[in-house]
């Protein structure tokens, strides 16, 4: 029995804070808000020579062939850090299902350079208006010889006009309960797209609304077997779910060590108001809300690592507490810091809008229960 | 990470299963608990268990050889206590003297008193309790006001407890008291003390539950006796044997965080079996929201434990983590009763024998709200979660 990371894990992990206490940890999401991105690409070449795109990529593509529990460590310092960009969904979502279903001729056109910090992907999903039900899926991608026509409106694309690619979940059949959906990786050069910039109260990150309008595509850019997209998305989910647990632990974490800093130093009333139970408590109920969050996030991803049978059950069950928790404890620490809490100068304010963000990404957290409450059984 | 259980440790699992398989009372296994608590010959059907446990070498199987234990290690404990759970074993009668009063003993305990006193907790013949708790002293234990006045030969003990676990068929009394009063620092002059409950100074008297059951008790001592004898480290510095006994009671969170897991697992079939208008329960979207957030942060408390038995392993001795841990399962299991009563609607209130699914439930959600004030309050482990995890001020006052 050893419920831990292990120690070269703990050693990445150790090697990455560093790295980002050297680049001045949430300044560099602080620059991208004021619109300067030269930190982000610094630290994401940074990242990149570190070795953490390439982890799990399979040494067949030059990557070092690692599994989920070695992203665990990368993702939290990354959420430690609120860094911006899609790491989330290259690494979380792209690699995974690209090693999977990809065939030789994508894997070996998109993993290498993924690996070398060379290719961002995204996940393009929603649309105006909609909410996560396979059926409400209204983008098309319709077959003209060996192409697909793609057009339609896809909405809250992370970093949608800067990425390389896409993978983006088309209809290119008529199907209900996700059958007749597709995933079509679509670089971003193709012509006929056109992008418009969204604002997110979550300034650290970019959006985007993206149109198509006859965009056309090769099938052979479709990832798994047409019309099954459905499922290839939720395999990646699982994934992606996985790391996006670990990267809202990170943020956790630093919220409650920097919340316990401040309770005791901050003075009221002659003492340190640490010692006011009110605080105390809340303080310890934001420590348990993370220390039971990583555990989830640490089972998680070990299910996810080892393929045991409660796999499904582990991430989605972790992902809707998580979400929560995050919320939570991000809010909690705004009140405990009083009047500085609630201003912009403190990070308080960047964790709440990120766990905010988080909240309903991919699916909300009445969806995760549901999906668990499914996995069991019940 | 790896959850696997090494060669030996699944060897003892096996051994321990197919003992309990063979040794069990007559009818167990199938769940016909042969002896209810409300029946009068309960307790000594708990001593009978007790002496089985012992002669097939699981009485207590922490302790070493040399005393009659197994030199168990924390994972054959943890191993034990799922093993337990997972046979639904009856209550261990003996569980103060078993896991806090014998390793003491065996730790600091005099010749004398080891062989006065060790045999007799493996068989059950002496039964335990632990005299902490008095009207003016709880959470404060420094306040206790008992005390114990050198008389000749022998200690002269007049005070009162209360809420003492088995205090109505202990044999033998772990007592506090206090012998001098003069320090500034409250936690000294405090002596523990080995009473004999069979004395005409000790009187018992039960105090009845919400639940309508009787596990603890006030105890009364009028000029009880003890000799130096019966005195359990120095005079005046019980507070080190307090501090040195917490740290022998190292699996019963564990225990109590399996028996959640399995009691959660009968909820979800009760929420199967019992239908509303039709539906069985568990088919209802809002039930389904709630159970999986009590499954998800079970589970989670469980996983805590894991992760915190990892770092007690690795470091050799438990920290402040366990009462994160006790924390945890005790307010989980009050939420997880007061659920399954909830879910039963107006039903719910219906009691004994006109229960609507079996008043185990309702029994059970009364008799939670004990876990989280027994063994250090849910408030006190908090102060020690904020004072030695996160390093926060003590409160005023200690
Ligand atoms: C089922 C059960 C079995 C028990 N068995 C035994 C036994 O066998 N032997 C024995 O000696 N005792 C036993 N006890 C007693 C138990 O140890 C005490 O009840 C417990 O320590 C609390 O003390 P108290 O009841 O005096 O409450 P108090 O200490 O008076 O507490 C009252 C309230 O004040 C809060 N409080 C107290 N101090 C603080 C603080 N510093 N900060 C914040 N809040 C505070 C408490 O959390 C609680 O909510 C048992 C209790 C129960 C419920």
């Amino acid at each position: 029995m050893d419920f831990s990371l292990s120690e070269e894990q703990e050693m990445f992990r150790r090697s990455i804070r560093k790295f980002f206490d050297q680049h001045g940890q949430t300044s560099i999401a602080r620059d991208v808000v004021k619109g300067n991105t030269t930190s982000l690409d610094k630290v994401t070449r940074g990242l990149v020579e570190l070795g953490c795109t390439g982890m799990t990529v399979s040494e067949e593509f030059e990557g070092s062939g690692l599994g989920s529990l070695d992203l665990v460590p990368v993702f939290e310092e990354l959420g430690r850090a609120l860094l911006p960009g899609t790491l989330l969904e290259t690494i979380g979502f792209a690699i995974p299902i690209l090693e999977k279903y990809g065939t030789d001729e994508q894997k070996q056109k998109y993993l290498p350079e993924i690996a070398a910090g060379t290719k961002k992907m995204t996940l393009a999903w929603l649309e105006p208006k909609k909410g996560y039900n396979p059926d409400s899926v209204g983008v098309t991608a319709s077959a003209e010889g060996e192409s697909l026509v793609i057009n339609g409106v896809k909405s809250l694309i992370p970093d949608g006009d800067v990425v390389d690619t896409y993978i983006l979940l088309v209809r290119t059949m008529d199907g209900k309960d996700g059958a007749g959906l597709s995933l079509v990786l679509l670089d971003r050069e193709d012509t006929g797209i056109t992008v418009r910039h969204q604002k997110c109260f979550d300034e650290t990150q970019r959006l985007a609304e993206v149109t198509f309008e006859n965009v056309r595509v090769s099938k052979s850019q479709v990832l798994g077997a047409m019309n099954q997209g459905w499922d290839v998305l939720q395999e990646g989910l699982l994934h992606l779910n996985g790391a996006l647990c670990s990267l809202m632990v990170g943020g956790m974490d630093r919220i409650v060590e920097m919340t316990a800093e401040y309770a005791t130093i901050r003075v009221q009333f002659g003492q340190p108001i640490g010692r006011f139970q009110a605080i105390k408590h809340g303080i310890v109920d934001m420590k348990t809300d993370l220390e039971t969050a990583r555990s989830l996030s640490y089972y998680a991803n070990w299910a996810l690592e080892t393929d045991v049978d409660d796999k499904k059950a582990a991430i989605y069950s972790a992902r809707a507490f998580i979400t929560e928790a995050y919320i939570r404890i991000a809010s909690q620490s705004i009140q405990i810091h009083g009047g500085i809490g609630v201003t912009e100068e403190l990070d308080c304010q960047l964790y709440l809008k990120r766990a905010r963000y988080y909240e309903n990404y991919l699916g909300s957290v009445q969806q995760y229960r549901e999906k668990t409450a499914l996995a069991l059984n019940w | 990470m790896d959850f696997s259980f090494s060669k030996k440790e699944e060897k003892f699992r096996s051994t321990l299963r197919s003992w309990l398989e063979e040794n069990l009372p007559e009818g167990w296994l199938e769940g016909k608990n042969v002896i209810t608590k409300e029946n009068a010959e309960y307790w000594d059907f708990l001593r009978s268990w007790q002496k089985t446990l012992y002669e097939g070498g699981y009485a207590a199987i922490a302790w070493p050889e040399k005393y009659g234990g197994r030199n168990a290690t924390l994972m054959e404990e943890i191993i034990y206590q799922q093993e337990m759970v997972r046979a639904n074993a009856p209550q261990l009668i003996n569980y103060v003297g078993i896991h806090m009063v014998g390793p003491t003993l065996i730790q600091i305990g005099t010749e004398e008193q080891k062989e006065k006193y060790i045999e007799k907790i493996l068989t059950g013949e002496e039964v335990w309790c632990q005299g902490y708790s008095e009207p003016n002293a709880g959470s404060d234990l420094t306040a206790i006001q008992t005390s114990a006045v050198k008389n000749g030969d022998h200690w002269v003990i007049n005070g009162q407890k209360v809420w003492t676990s088995f205090g109505h068929v202990a044999d033998k009394c772990f007592l506090l008291a206090r012998t001098s009063s003069s320090t500034e620092k409250k936690h000294k002059g405090i002596t523990v003390f080995l009473v004999d409950m069979h004395q005409e100074g000790v009187e018992t008297r039960p105090i009845i539950q919400m639940d309508g059951e009787h596990d603890f008790n006030e105890v009364y001592l009028n000029d009880a006796i003890a000799s130096d004898a019966d005195i359990i480290g120095e005079v005046d510095e019980g507070w080190k044997v307090m501090i040195a006994l917490l740290m022998h009671e190292r699996t019963g969170i564990g225990g109590q965080l399996f028996t959640l897991e399995q009691q959660f697992k009968d909820l979800v079939k009760m929420t199967n079996e019992v239908e509303e208008d039709g539906k069985p329960l568990i088919k209802d979207p809002f039930v389904r929201q709630k159970m999986v957030d009590l499954y998800t942060r079970s589970r989670g408390s469980l996983l805590n434990y894991y992760r915190n038995l990892t770092t007690t392993l690795k470091r050799g001795y438990p920290g402040a983590e366990g009462s994160m841990d006790k924390l945890l399962v005790s307010e989980l299991t009050k939420e997880v009763f007061s659920y399954a009563v909830s879910l039963q609607n107006h039903q719910g209130v219906l009691w004994k024998e006109d229960a609507l699914v079996d008043t185990y439930w309702q029994d059970k959600f009364l008799h939670s709200f004990g876990m989280t004030i027994g063994g250090g309050t849910s408030e006190v482990q908090k102060n020690t979660i904020a004072e030695r995890i996160l390093g926060l001020p003590k409160d005023l006052g200690r």
